[in-house]
């Protein structure tokens, strides 16, 4: 931690640099300070100066399930997509890097395509009259469609497929530093594969899984396109919360303190994941 | 500092500022939105050379906060009738000068002080002639999953409809309808939430009837007429159909306020009217327009269905919307 706070102040005592910043410092400052204090001045002053909005929030069992199922959703997200992610992750690292690099590009370029058309691509593949469900129907493995949208699992897989670029990538980066010959002394050593991944591969990689991980979550937290497309309202997460507010029910008192919980909790695992990634050098490092 | 937020929320949203000899129309997109470029816009932009610049979707967030912020870029919007009578009362809205606007033929139930009637519409209840066996004939037959399975779909937004629905599906007389039974409406539907599709714009609702991902449901009859006319192969009940109205609005500080008077003054005439409801499906707010209307496109109107007709109450809704809503989304996300 101390270490880590000089590299801090070592980086803010480069002079020359500070100048440059300044600008940016301006449009952020402008452009998300200023409106986030807005935002927090409006929650407790809108419709009265008060904590009542906060009080409604965190007192409503309502509410209550929707911050839950916000946390949930980013949490079976978050699994889901190391899980999926780290086998991926593993190849690329150990791939010709001719090879690795077009993989690369497909990844990068499902980034590059809008999230609405990709969403939309989900519902067409997911929905009960859907690709999958007509296939399944038509092999005769099923009669009934699966209900694949407008519940957890819509949300889930059209959220994890969104995040796996962020995860894969930080991966990919951790497990190509891990030095090969770890592996190999562990075999001769006697480990089985299982117990060289368990007790090598694994540990090693641990801080390339937490900062994706938490990267994947914080983003998730915040989701709305996804889960308002591919969820049903028993599933709502905090953002399409907000909006029903704000654009529905017109109560910007209750959508800004919403908002600001979003926020803080947002915030407080930013740092969390600022932590892990500074102390490790688990991104970039590789 | 609520300006400021405000100021700061309006003028990211908002870049169509429209100059001297233009305005600005905001609908609901689709093909309702169309219809009215085609059948007031156009023919207004010919008339008065005044341009009409199209924006959507409405959202009343986005109006409130240009209000707020006094940088209103909106001049005309077509908003539902509940949603207007609330926000006069919240300080919303222009009052309509009747100067401009010639009032005596406009349907007094669709008008006042600061609206004048857009369309009314009919809730009905149709269905994917594929995926239903049988004919449904009334709203108690969306809730009876035994005689017809299948997901059902109903509008997603807390607005007059679904509630009396389910009142009406649970034998509450339409007459006593009002004030609303909600406790009663929710344990109405409880009874079938997990059948439920919730449709959140007209398109959606189209799409998931046409497709037979819901089976049957509750759709504004315009788009039901969209989709006929599109050859989809749909069935309608006008039983117990429900009717409610948008009205044309004007923001209180809107930019081109007298290009608005005069737009409104095209939109309700007759000649407005009877072609956008003969492209909608829609009924005319204007008493004069059915005379200018084929007799085939009256036929398929709301008020040729008048029996076993509903009207829900705009203003009982004006009244209750907060707090309808505030249950109403808790009890979705339950």
């Amino acid at each position: 931690m101390s270490v880590q706070a000089q590299q801090g102040i070592a980086t803010l005592r480069i002079p020359e640099g500070l100048g440059g910043l300044l600008p940016a410092l301006i449009l952020i400052g402008l452009f998300f300070v200023v409106p986030v204090l807005a935002l927090l001045l409006r929650s407790v002053t809108d419709p009265a100066p008060g904590l009542q909005n906060y009080a409604a929030l965190l007192g409503d069992g309502t509410y209550a399930r929707v911050f839950f199922n916000t946390f949930l959703v980013a949490a079976v997200v978050t699994i889901v997509t190391v899980l999926v992610a780290f086998p991926v992750a593993w190849m690329l690292a150990i791939m010709p890097p001719a090879l690795a690099s077009i993989l690369f590009g497909i990844i990068i370029l499902s980034m590059w395509t809008n999230l609405l058309t990709r969403t939309y691509a989900w519902m067409v593949l997911l929905q009960r009259t859907g690709v999958i469900n007509r296939a399944l129907i038509g092999a005769g493995i099923i009669d009934q469609p699966l209900p694949l949208i407008n519940n957890l699992t819509g949300v889930t897989i059209g959220m994890v497929y969104i995040m796996l670029p962020f995860m894969i990538l930080p991966l990919v980066g951790t497990l190509r530093a891990i030095d090969p010959m770890t592996l190999r002394a562990a075999a001769l050593c006697g480990a089985s594969p299982l117990a060289a991944f368990r007790r090598i591969l694994l540990p090693l990689s641990l801080p390339g899984i937490a900062a994706g991980g938490l990267m994947v979550f914080v983003m998730s937290l915040g989701y709305f396109v996804t889960p308002a497309l591919l969820g049903g309202t028993s599933n709502m997460m905090l953002a399409e919360m907000i909006a029903q507010m704000i654009q529905s029910m017109l109560n910007w008192g209750l959508g800004s303190a919403a908002a600001f919980i979003l926020l803080v909790v947002t915030m407080a695992l930013y740092a969390l994941q600022l932590r892990l990634v500074g102390s490790k050098r688990a991104v970039g490092g590789a | 500092m609520k300006l400021i937020f405000a100021g700061l929320l309006a003028g990211l949203m908002a870049t169509t500022a429209a100059k001297a000899d233009e305005m600005v129309f905001t609908s609901w997109g689709g093909t309702t939105q169309e219809a009215q470029t085609k059948s007031w816009a156009e023919p207004f932009a010919a008339s008065s050379g005044i341009k009409v610049l199209q924006d959507g979707p409405t959202d009343y967030g986005k109006l409130k906060a240009m209000v707020d912020a006094k940088n209103v870029t909106w001049d005309v919007v077509d908003v539902e009738m509940d949603f207007a009578i609330k926000a006069a009362k919240d300080g919303l809205l222009e009052p309509i000068d009747f100067a401009a606007v010639p009032k005596a033929d406009l349907d007094p139930r669709f008008s006042n002080e600061n609206a004048v009637g857009s369309f009314y519409y009919s809730f009905v209840l149709a269905w994917n002639k594929g995926a239903v066996t049988g004919e449904p004939a009334s709203w108690a037959d969306m809730f009876d999953t035994k005689k017809f399975p299948g997901k059902r779909t109903f509008y997603k937004w807390s607005a007059p409809g679904v509630i009396e629905i389910a009142l009406l599906a649970d034998g509450v007389p339409a007459d006593k309808l009002y004030p609303l039974d909600l406790d009663r409406a929710f344990k109405k539907l409880d009874t079938i939430k997990s059948d439920i599709v919730w449709w959140g714009g007209g398109a959606e609702s189209q799409q998931l009837i046409a497709s037979g991902e819901a089976a049957f449901g509750q759709l504004w009859n315009g788009r039901v007429f969209a989709l006929e006319k599109d050859g989809a192969d749909v069935g309608v009940s006008w039983n117990q159909n429900l009717t409610a109205a948008d009205v044309l609005v004007v923001p209180k500080g809107a930019k081109n306020k007298d290009a608005a008077m005069k737009f409104l003054a095209a939109a309700t005439s007759p000649t407005g009217q009877a072609k956008f409801a003969e492209a909608s499906g829609y009924a005319p707010i204007n008493t004069k327009a059915k005379a200018e209307m084929p007799a085939d496109v009256v036929k398929g109107l709301p008020d040729a269905h008048v029996e076993g007709q509903i009207n829900l109450d705009m203003n009982y809704w004006a009244e209750h919307r907060d707090e309808i809503a505030t249950r109403w989304y808790a009890w979705q996300a339950k």
